[in-house]
């Protein structure tokens, strides 16, 4: 009986293993329709890490406005949070406050975090081509936080 | 070799667990080391003044709506909950039950914000705890549930291998998928030229200043068969692994790979502590029973003098077979009054606090605590502790011993 339990979790766990590592870069295309995700477990898609780099690279920068002067905030005042081993400001954790989704919130938590300042200009810096042009850095604002 | 028999040695087969046991220490590591620096900053990161970004593709909207109700008493009850489970899990007290309790926490956790824990590499850690949660085999040795059961053979404890079986599935699916992603799908490691771009990354890219950077950022051709190279490695090292020929070699190839990974690129925790152990995983339990049984055979026997009129000695003495994996000690029990413990080389003898602390030296289940028996201070507290419980061995717990 225990025998045929392992028996049957291991076969749907591989089958299982197999589709979520396969589901959304190769299974999607190959059948042209969207096919469901296993809820709690697994990546979106698939086992990607650094699958693609090119040579543009972009990230974010948050500026504090005070008496309509505008300062840098490192980065790592705003993600005061420590990762063991590694940086997580290196690893872009701040990229994903570009997104307009998350405008409200996220100044929400510059006017709490930095009461001294009056307002945050958060910009987006784009590097197009780093190994041909690497001193060609374009920035641009995001939003402002008012 | 029919199908049945070759499935029966692929997953149904017992073998001991110790491998899996050792393996839970840095799962538990990982996730310690993971999760609990979040832990220093619950305002940014957990309480309702937190920035947060939720993870819809992986929970239900349901899930998601749930954690965010969570009033911010309800989060700091978790955090406390996630430590002592996570504590417990470490020292492979009630295994399975701690594991399941953590790993729903990290749930919790994620569920409730995405933004400082929620990686790719969390993605495969929930995988691998996941698996963990299953069976207790990972508590059968290296935790206190060994200790509590008492049986001198937990180390070769022998169990089903299926669970062993699927980490090592998943470590080497892993590397294999990460390679052919880079070269199919839409990866680009062929047509373009991803090392000579990472070597080209700004201070705040995920490029760490190691001292090649500058150089092989001046060789894009080298640049690009190094990229090659490690397509090549991601992608073979899985029949490497799983060959039992060139397993070592698979083994050894992959900590360098893990080594220069780590000083090369800003990668979360679980590429320093996870997959390296996961690898480990691969040596067949009884080549691993094979090397305990041969130090036991050559082991330096201590002898070890104790009360064998004391109930409580005995099974203190009983726990320390337990953990004595090297076999290093031989337990004599004495019939006069022993007002402690004896711990003897045949040349040197120490007694009470001195031979547990050289006892730390010999168990591995006790390395842990050289970190604190050594420390400035502890032997005289170490030796005032040990002196009243031998003062009261025979009363304590409930009753005392009849004499």
């Amino acid at each position: 009986m225990r025998n045929k339990l392992i028996s049957i979790f291991v076969i749907v766990w591989l089958v299982v293993f197999t589709y979520e590592s396969t589901r959304h870069f190769y299974l999607e295309p190959f059948f042209g329709a969207r096919l469901p995700k296993v809820k709690f477990l697994f990546p979106p898609a698939g086992w990607i890490m650094f699958f693609n780099l090119d040579d543009s690279y972009g990230y974010t920068e948050v500026y504090g406005i005070k008496d309509g002067r505008a300062q840098a905030i490192d980065p790592h005042q705003i993600l005061q949070t420590r990762a063991i081993g590694y940086d997580n400001i290196n690893r872009n954790a701040l990229v994903s406050v570009l997104s307009g989704d998350v405008e409200k919130p996220f100044c929400d938590f510059l006017r709490r975090k930095f009461p001294y300042f009056d307002s945050f200009t958060v910009t987006y810096v784009n590097y197009p081509s780093l190994t041909t042009r690497p001193f060609e850095r374009e920035q641009g604002v995001a939003y402002e936080c008012r | 070799m029919n199908a049945g028999k070759t499935w029966d040695i692929l997953f149904l087969e017992e073998r001991p667990s110790i491998g899996l046991a050792f393996f839970r220490i840095f799962v538990a590591l990982t996730t310690g080391l993971h999760v609990i620096p979040s832990f220093f900053h619950l305002d940014d990161n957990y309480l309702s003044t937190a920035f947060k970004t939720l993870n819809p593709i992986f929970f239900t909207d349901g899930a998601l709506a749930l954690a965010q109700n969570s009033p911010d008493w309800l989060v700091i009850a978790f955090v406390w909950f996630f430590c002592i489970t996570w504590f417990c899990f470490l020292i492979g007290l009630f295994s399975q039950v701690s594991c399941i309790l953590m790993t729903l926490c990290c749930y919790y956790f994620y569920a409730l914000n995405s933004f400082h824990i929620g990686t790719l590499s969390w993605d495969i850690l929930l995988v691998t705890l996941f698996l963990m949660c299953l069976t207790p085999y990972h508590g059968d040795y290296f935790s206190v549930d060994a200790l509590r059961r008492g049986d001198p053979d937990a180390w070769q404890r022998k169990r089903p291998f299926f669970i062993q079986r699927l980490l090592q599935v998943q470590v080497a699916s892993t590397f294999f998928y990460t390679g052919l992603y880079k070269i199919s799908a839409h990866g680009n490691w062929l047509t373009g030229n991803p090392m000579y771009s990472l070597m080209h990354y700004p201070p705040i890219g995920v490029t760490k200043n190691f001292l090649l950077k500058e150089w092989l950022g001046m060789h894009p051709s080298l640049c690009y068969w190094l990229g090659i190279f490690i397509i090549f490695m991601e992608l073979s090292l899985p029949f490497w692994l799983f060959n039992p020929k060139t397993r070592r070699s698979g083994i050894i190839a992959g900590f360098i790979f893990h080594i220069l990974l780590i000083l090369t690129l800003d990668v979360p925790a679980i590429f320093f502590f996870l997959f390296p152990a996961q690898l480990l995983l691969f040596i067949h339990p009884q080549a691993v029973r094979g090397l305990i049984e041969a130090r036991r055979r050559h082991a330096y026997k201590f002898k070890v003098i104790y009360d064998g009129d004391c109930v409580f000695c005995k099974a203190s003495v009983a726990r320390l077979k337990v953990m004595d994996l090297w076999g290093h000690l031989a337990c004599e029990p004495m019939r006069e009054a022993l007002s402690e413990i004896k711990l003897s080389d045949g040349q040197d003898t120490w007694g009470g606090f001195d031979a547990f602390r050289r006892m730390c030296r010999l168990l591995p289940m006790l390395y842990p605590m050289l970190l604190f028996v050594y420390l400035p201070g502890a032997c005289a507290i170490g030796r005032w502790c040990y002196a009243r419980i031998a003062r009261n061995r025979r009363c304590l717990g409930n009753r005392c011993d009849r004499v």
